[in-house]
């Protein structure tokens, strides 16, 4: 059977560490763009935490939540790429193919979670910082779309791993960078295909919801909502 | 053949035929001034591909901006002519002799400049030729599924046809230069006519012809303009995913068309005395079909307002107060004015109609649509569905630079088209003047005989 | 041939041929033969230790082979040598997990940094100027062994000073060890947040002086004190990894976790209940839950035992903490005082934290006991889901001893010649991070000769006469014990993970061979680092594993926790009478707003401003990257007519600084806070001249049983600066504050 990669995302367990920004910034040779830049809107996080208010002081809340690319069954991002350099992959991945893409930014304005973003410039990496960049991972040229691809090199280097063990890709096996790192253990990755895995079970928690789920995208990850405390006594309390 | 007719026929020559065979210090000034601003455009649109599209104002989340907002202003003024002509021709609007020239010349320019922005806004123009489908030894197509091949197609038959529209109607006029010309210029004309020789038998079938392109041009431009409106209606972003886009954005473009071509027409008068060609009868029946777009345009967007309004979709509704009372609201207040509040009054009282009312309502109708396009674009995209990634937009100069040099370029384009083709139908004209003597065959019959003599 | 001449034929051959080639510079450089085998393309991982903060953790590092531009027999060329290219959890390090925080993550831009000190640089302008001379390793030690030889030939040998970031481990032993042998007193440590108020109060009430170790994973109810625990304090990663856990890994268990502070930090956005608090307040706070805990006759006094006994007034029912007195004293409304005491008695097991800027008070170490008899009280000490400490391996001991910045600072500006002829400096910035009463700067200038280890030229390292840049941590050996995070002994180690880039020396192996090569000889019986750790290591290798295996493992853990909860060995006098209320700097009337400077989630105490990965780096409640700024509430800010993103002037009795303006639902309307960090006037291109520091305002108060810098207890001022932009603007990430816009339509 095909894999089918998603996430799930253990909101409860978040603490809005944003470890897994940087992992993805190191894993995917993701330029920093610079304060000029930065304050012009052109920063470039393939993965950020966002954090809503709720409430005003001094009953205030603030609530994290990772965002990262769906990977949309229903990509609205892909149909309206004239190159295709968005497109879907076997394993339902949405794909940046960064040769073809030709700069529209079409994608972007239909993605409605707002995960792509366009290279206004050549990436610098001062020297020698370039010498960190990952050789699995290609570096995007100036007016080129990029965004998260679930960490593909991992994928294909997890897939190459288990195929030269003679054994097929177990639970577990393949870990995105952002995954990797989480210090919380709050982002959980596999095959939505299997069952068993945990994130299949993590994705049908009745916690579990998708973002923006009306519009019917189809996201692959799962975000399971914040728990609530219930005192001793409450008949809810576990 | 009576003296006066030909009299009249030769007036109209000597007048219309006048920019083409006189070139004054003017015309090289305006040239050289135009031709700088749009080369400027040209130099900013390298200096944008050679330092990355970051030196524009654009950002995460504003992905599409000004060079978006001129691409569908352009496209929409192309509207003017090649409907309005075609409209006029088909219900034999006698009216429209002395316009459809312009109009069509507006509609094949300003085609050509809003068909830029599309390359202009690339990331990597330098590839766009994979909008190209050609067989590749990869085997990768364009992706049919997407708006912007779409647009692509649509652009580009719109373009082709319009300039055969431009085209057709041109033969006999070239005819006449031809006819008139020496040198050179002889040569060139006698290509450019085609051999005509105003034969019966041509002249049927010149008429046939512009019927046909008439009548296929029609569904191409409203296609066109629909399709361009697809751009934004099939993206799920709040406030463009409309069901009303494609016929709001098709009257928005003949509104906005019909604005451009009275300004045209009206500069033309004045630049070129044609005062007695262009009469305050056109600028008023102009001014009424203005008139009724802005009706029209008023009444699309108080459905695409209401609805949304009252379906109080959360994701909407925050695009929706932006615009009406938040930080675009100065754009969208002034956007009302410019398209309602003021031609309204303008062109609906009696007493107030006028040239000069007219194009001060242009003016209003021009301002304000290319704001429609802009509040279209730019509030939906600085305010999509999570408000963390929420932003906004404000232009830098090579956005606007390139801006000014689309304006300079259809002026420019204008000012050369005049050294070509009398701007007016010369043809078409004689044929108004003369119903009775009608068909136009006897006219140039006239005209070479005159020659002859 | 040998391998030198060998290695310059091939170099010369290879420019030649290179030079005759391509046009690209890049290629016209010299080709090095690589010094070590590499499998071209293939990763692999190797050992090695976070040195970014005091937690400790184990990391993985992945290591593949790349082409670096190397100075070699001081010819410049191209080395295929492995590059380090990613960090990553060591999976089996009892801190860490498999996992590191954004900072750890960030750790490798250390070692490629475009501004890193390449090789020996010496002062040639006017101190704190700036130009400096590179030289030769051979010429720098002679500089230092000169005045080292000087002051040992005058008998001064007690004028050599060594000021450090606190040290663990080898280095710790190393440093110690020298200074003792060569006759210099121990070495002067300085940290910007230090936590030497927990450690004095958990001596008191424990027998440890030492940070804690809480139980997370197992808790039930989790009370913390103003402790930023999940991301800037202690042991953020293990803290954060056993906080998962505790939210979501027991099957129908979840803990409650309430945060009490003035300001919502990342911790207390995770909270389930949070608690603002009046600064300065949180023992008081804890006092008035036991009193309720006392009343209710849920737990008696004597339950909290010897940390109890530390508490005036505990063994009588704590009379002057009743909740309505407590409310007044706090803030926190009774009710809530009442509720919080029944849920932390009834929900074992239960463990309150205490952490950050409640220590930064006068009264800290009131505050600080006051939540240690709490933990005892509830019987979390030592105990399943509570707090424990760290037991130590034995891998040699470091000289006790302390002698405080702050003091040491008042010596040399005191006396007519400073009593500091020498100074070494290692990995501390105490020019930027110290308040202006202790004129840091100004006693720092009288020191004669100062020598920096320092990799990056920094406000401190700017002042010194000499730079002996250290390896980066991926290039040099390295050891940790860390100090708490695991109920396991741990003793962490690792080799290189990678040859250096530049010309620069390990700092431990530099001091031993300045030892060896003084006039009078320092000798310690270790030819290198390395075989210092490897002695080191011994004791342990015997035990379980060998030392080849713990290179593998990147360290030695024990495999069950070991060590009692309270050491019965370290009994302490009897309770003094401890000031329970803060005191502040300024008069309210004056300076109406608490000043709260906290550790930024990126840079905490502004030693990791010049990484670019933590500057672009969206903090996580205000967004903002490349910035600093000024937090303050909507209605503080409405009516000061301050909005988000003006300039602001922040003004102390001490000093005066501008920042843009954040405006925070999550703050009170008493407070404004300011993250630590930016602000610096030289820290490499990616820091320097960005923002404001807001240790230059804080007042020298301090807390006196420790002489801890008191740096919560500071009061301010601030205005609105008209007509003037922020000197270092406002750059967010985020557009909206809100989920759902509030619409007043
Ligand atoms: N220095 C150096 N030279 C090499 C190699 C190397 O490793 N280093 N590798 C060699 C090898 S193994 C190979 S296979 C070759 C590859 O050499 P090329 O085939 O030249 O490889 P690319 O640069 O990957 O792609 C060529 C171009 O195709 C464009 N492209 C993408 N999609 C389309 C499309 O639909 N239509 C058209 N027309 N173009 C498209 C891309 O934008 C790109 O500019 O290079 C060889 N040369
Ligand atoms: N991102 C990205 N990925 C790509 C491509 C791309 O354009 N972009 N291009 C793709 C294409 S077209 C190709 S062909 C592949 C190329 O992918 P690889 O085949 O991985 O290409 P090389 O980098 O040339 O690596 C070959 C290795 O062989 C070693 N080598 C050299 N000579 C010998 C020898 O005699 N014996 C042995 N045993 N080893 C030797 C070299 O040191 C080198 O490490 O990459 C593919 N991957
Ligand atoms: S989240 Fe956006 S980029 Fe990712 S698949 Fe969905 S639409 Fe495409
Ligand atoms: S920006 Fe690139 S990926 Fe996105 S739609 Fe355009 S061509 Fe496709
Ligand atoms: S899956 Fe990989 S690419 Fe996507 S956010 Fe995580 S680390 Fe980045
Ligand atoms: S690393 Fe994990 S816990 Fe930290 S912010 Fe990312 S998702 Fe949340
Ligand atoms: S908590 Fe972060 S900075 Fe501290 S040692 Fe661990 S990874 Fe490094």
């Amino acid at each position: 059977m095909p894999h089918r990669w998603g996430m799930a995302v253990d909101l409860d367990r978040c603490t809005g560490c944003e470890a897994c920004v940087v992992a993805c910034h190191a894993e995917n040779n993701i330029p920093t763009v610079g304060a000029d830049e930065a304050a012009r809107g052109r920063a470039k996080h393939w993965i950020r935490v966002e954090r809503y208010w709720e409430g005003e002081f001094p009953d205030v809340r603030l609530k994290f939540r990772p965002v990262l690319c769906q990977q949309c069954d229903n990509a609205p991002c892909e149909p309206v790429c004239p190159t295709y350099a968005s497109s879907h992959t076997s394993e339902g991945l949405n794909a940046q193919v960064y040769n073809r893409c030709i700069g529209t930014r079409y994608c972007a304005n239909a993605c409605s979670y707002d995960v792509r973003f366009f290279n206004f410039f050549n990436p610098v990496w001062e020297k020698p910082l370039h010498l960190q960049l990952n050789p699995d991972v290609s570096v995007r040229e100036q007016g080129v779309m990029e965004k998260c691809t679930f960490c593909v090199q991992r994928i294909n280097a997890g897939k190459i791993a288990a195929k030269a063990e003679g054994h097929e890709v177990r639970d577990g096996d393949i870990s995105p960078a952002c995954v990797q790192s989480c210090t919380a253990n709050a982002l959980v990755f596999g095959d939505l295909n299997d069952p068993d895995s945990a994130v299949s079970r993590l994705s049908r928690s009745p916690r579990g919801s998708k973002l923006l789920e009306d519009l019917g995208t189809e996201p692959k990850v799962t975000y399971l909502e914040r728990d609530a405390w219930h005192d001793a006594g409450d008949p809810r309390r576990g | 053949m009576m003296p006066e007719t030909l009299a009249v026929a030769d007036r109209l020559s000597r007048d219309l035929l006048r920019p083409v065979f006189q070139t004054t210090g003017k015309f090289y000034a305006l040239v050289v001034i135009l031709g700088v601003i749009v080369l400027s455009g040209l130099a900013t649109w390298g200096y944008q591909i050679y330092y990355g599209f970051g030196v524009t104002g654009y950002n995460w989340p504003v992905y599409w901006a000004l060079h978006e907002t001129n691409f569908v202003f352009w496209i929409g003024i192309s509207h003017a002519g090649t409907l309005i002509s075609a409209i006029l021709r088909l219900v034999n609007a006698t009216w429209r002799r002395p316009v459809t020239r312009c109009a069509e010349i507006i509609t094949a320019f300003a085609l050509m400049i809003g068909a830029m922005f599309p390359l202009i806004h690339l990331g990597r123009p330098w590839l766009a030729f994979y909008l190209i489908p050609y067989p590749s030894e990869r085997g990768i197509w364009p992706n049919y599924r997407s708006p912007l091949v779409w647009d692509f197609f649509a652009i580009n038959t719109y373009l082709l046809s319009s300039l055969l529209f431009l085209a057709l109607p041109m033969i006999p006029d070239f005819a006449l230069i031809r006819d008139r010309a020496t040198g050179w210029r002889k040569k060139v004309y006698a290509r450019l006519s085609l051999g005509w020789q105003g034969t019966p038998k041509q002249w049927h079938r010149l008429e046939t012809a512009m019927h046909i392109m008439a009548l296929a041009i029609l569904p191409i431009a409203v296609s066109v303009h629909t399709i361009v409106s697809f751009d934004f209606s099939m993206a799920v972003v709040p406030m463009w995913h409309s069901t009303i886009f494609g016929p709001y954005f098709v009257a928005g473009a003949i509104f906005s068309g019909i604005a451009a071509l009275i300004i045209v027409m009206a500069v033309l008068r004045r630049a070129f005395h044609l005062e007695s060609y262009l009469l305050p009868l056109h600028f008023q029946n102009l001014g009424k079909l203005l008139l009724l777009m802005s009706l029209l345009w008023g009444y699309f967007v108080f459905n695409e307002r209401l609805t949304a309004w009252y379906g109080n979709i959360p994701h909407e509704m925050n695009v929706f107060w932006s615009t009406q009372t938040g930080e675009y609201a100065p754009l969208f207040w002034t956007m009302v004015l410019c398209n309602f509040v003021i031609p309204f009054p303008l062109l609906a009282i009696r007493r107030l109609r006028s040239v000069t009312t007219a194009v001060l309502a242009s003016c209003c109708v021009v301002v304000g649509m290319w704001l429609e396009r802009f509040l279209i674009i730019v509030p939906s995209l600085s305010r999509k569905s999570l408000p963390y990634a929420w932003g906004s937009y404000s232009p830098e100069w090579p956005e606007i630079v390139i801006m000014v040099a689309s304006f300079a370029a259809m002026a420019l384009l204008y000012v050369l088209i005049s050294k070509v083709v009398p701007l007016i139908s010369i043809w078409e004209l004689k044929a108004g003047e003369q119903p009775a003597a009608h068909s136009p065959t006897s006219v140039h019959e006239a005209e070479t005989a005159g020659e002859l003599r | 041939m040998d391998r030198r001449n060998f290695i310059k034929t091939t170099a010369a051959a290879g420019a030649s041929a290179t030079l005759a080639g391509c046009g690209n510079p890049e290629t016209q450089l010299i080709r090095f033969i690589p010094e070590e085998p590499l499998f071209p393309g293939i990763a692999t991982w190797k050992p090695s230790i976070c040195p970014l903060c005091s937690a400790g953790c184990g990391l993985h590092v992945r290591v593949m082979d790349g082409e670096a531009e190397v100075v070699r027999n001081g010819e410049k060329g191209l080395l295929k040598m492995g590059l380090a290219k990613k960090l990553e959890g060591n999976p089996q390090h009892p801190i860490s997990h498999g996992k590191l925080c954004a900072r750890g993550q960030a750790g490798i831009q250390l070692t490629y940094h475009p501004d890193r000190i390449r090789q020996p640089l010496r002062r040639t302008g006017p101190r704190g100027s700036g130009p400096f001379q590179e030289i030769s390793w051979d010429d720098a030690m002679a500089d230092v062994l000169l005045r080292l030889n000087a002051i040992a030939a005058a008998d001064q040998q007690k004028t050599l000073g060594f000021l450090t970031r606190r040290l663990r481990g080898q280095r710790n032993v190393l440093i110690s060890t020298f200074l003792k042998e060569f006759g210099a007193p121990p070495a002067t440590l300085f940290e910007v947040f230090s936590d030497d108020v927990l450690r004095e109060a958990n001596r008191q009430s424990f027998g440890f002086e030492q940070l804690p170790t809480f139980d997370l994973a197992r808790s039930r109810y989790v009370l913390s004190f103003g402790a930023d625990f999940l991301g800037t304090w202690n042991s953020p990663v293990a803290h954060s990894v056993a906080y998962g856990e505790m939210r979501q890994g027991r099957p129908g268990v979840r803990a409650k976790f309430v945060q009490v502070e003035p300001r919502m930090s990342q911790t207390g956005a995770n909270a389930d209940e949070w608690v603002p608090v009046k600064p300065g307040t949180e023992g008081i706070l804890a006092l008035g839950i036991a009193h309720v805990i006392f009343k209710a006759n849920l737990r008696t006094p004597s339950a909290a035992g010897r940390a109890g006994d530390r508490i005036d007034g505990w063994n009588t029912g704590l009379q002057a903490y009743t909740p309505e007195a407590v409310e007044k004293r706090t803030g926190v409304a009774t009710a809530r005082i009442e509720r919080l005491a029944r849920e932390f008695a009834d929900n074992s097991p239960a463990v309150a934290i205490i952490g950050g800027a409640p220590l930064a008070h006068t009264n800290g170490i009131f505050q600080a006991l006051a939540v240690n008899a709490l933990n005892a009280l509830v019987g979390s000490v030592g105990e399943e889901g509570g707090l424990s400490f760290t037991p130590h391996p034995d891998t040699g001991t470091a000289q006790a001893g302390r002698r405080g910045l702050r003091e040491l600072a008042a010596e040399i500006l005191s006396s007519s010649s400073s009593p500091v002829q020498v100074l070494f400096l290692n990995d501390a910035n105490p020019v930027f991070g110290t308040p202006p009463a202790w004129r840091v700067a100004e006693a720092l200038a009288k020191v004669p000769y100062i020598v920096s280890f320092g990799s990056f030229l920094d406000e401190t390292s700017l002042i010194a006469d000499l730079i002996l840049p250290d390896h980066s941590f991926l290039e040099s050996w390295v050891d940790d014990v860390p100090e708490s995070g695991t109920a396991l002994s741990v003793a962490s180690v690792a080799a290189p993970v990678m040859r250096p880039l530049h010309q620069t020396r390990s700092m431990p192996d530099v001091v031993l061979d300045i030892g060896r090569q003084l006039q009078r000889p320092v000798v310690l019986p270790w030819n290198n680092y390395e075989d210092m750790l490897k002695a080191a290591f011994a004791a342990l290798a015997d035990k379980s594993s060998n030392w080849d295996k713990i290179l593998e493992n990147g360290g030695w853990w024990s495999t069950a926790s070991t060590g009692p909860s309270v050491n019965p060995a370290r009994v302490t006098p009897a309770a003094a009478t401890l000031q329970a209320d803060p005191q502040f700097d300024g008069r309210a009337e004056d300076y109406p707003f608490h000043f709260l400077p906290y550790a930024s989630q990126a840079f905490l105490d502004g030693s990791l401003a010049h990484l670019p990965w933590l500057q672009e780096l969206p903090d996580v409640i205000s967004t903002a990257m490349w910035s600093n700024w000024v937090e303050i509430n909507p209605v503080t800010a409405r009516d000061l007519g301050i909005a988000q993103g003006d300039a602001v002037e922040v003004r102390s009795v001490h000093g005066t600084i501008q920042a843009p303006a954040l405006i925070s639902p999550g703050i009170a309307p008493d407070v404004v806070a300011m993250p630590v960090g930016q602000g610096h006037a030289t820290y490499t291109r990616y820091a320097s001249g960005r923002g404001s520091n807001p240790v230059s305002i804080l007042a020298d108060l301090t807390e006196p049983v420790t002489g801890a810098l008191a740096w919560a207890a500071t009061r301010v001022g601030i205005r609105k600066l008209d007509n003037a932009a922020p000197t270092t603007p406002l750059i967010v990430f985020a557009g909206a504050l809100r989920e759902h816009e509030e619409r007043h339509r």
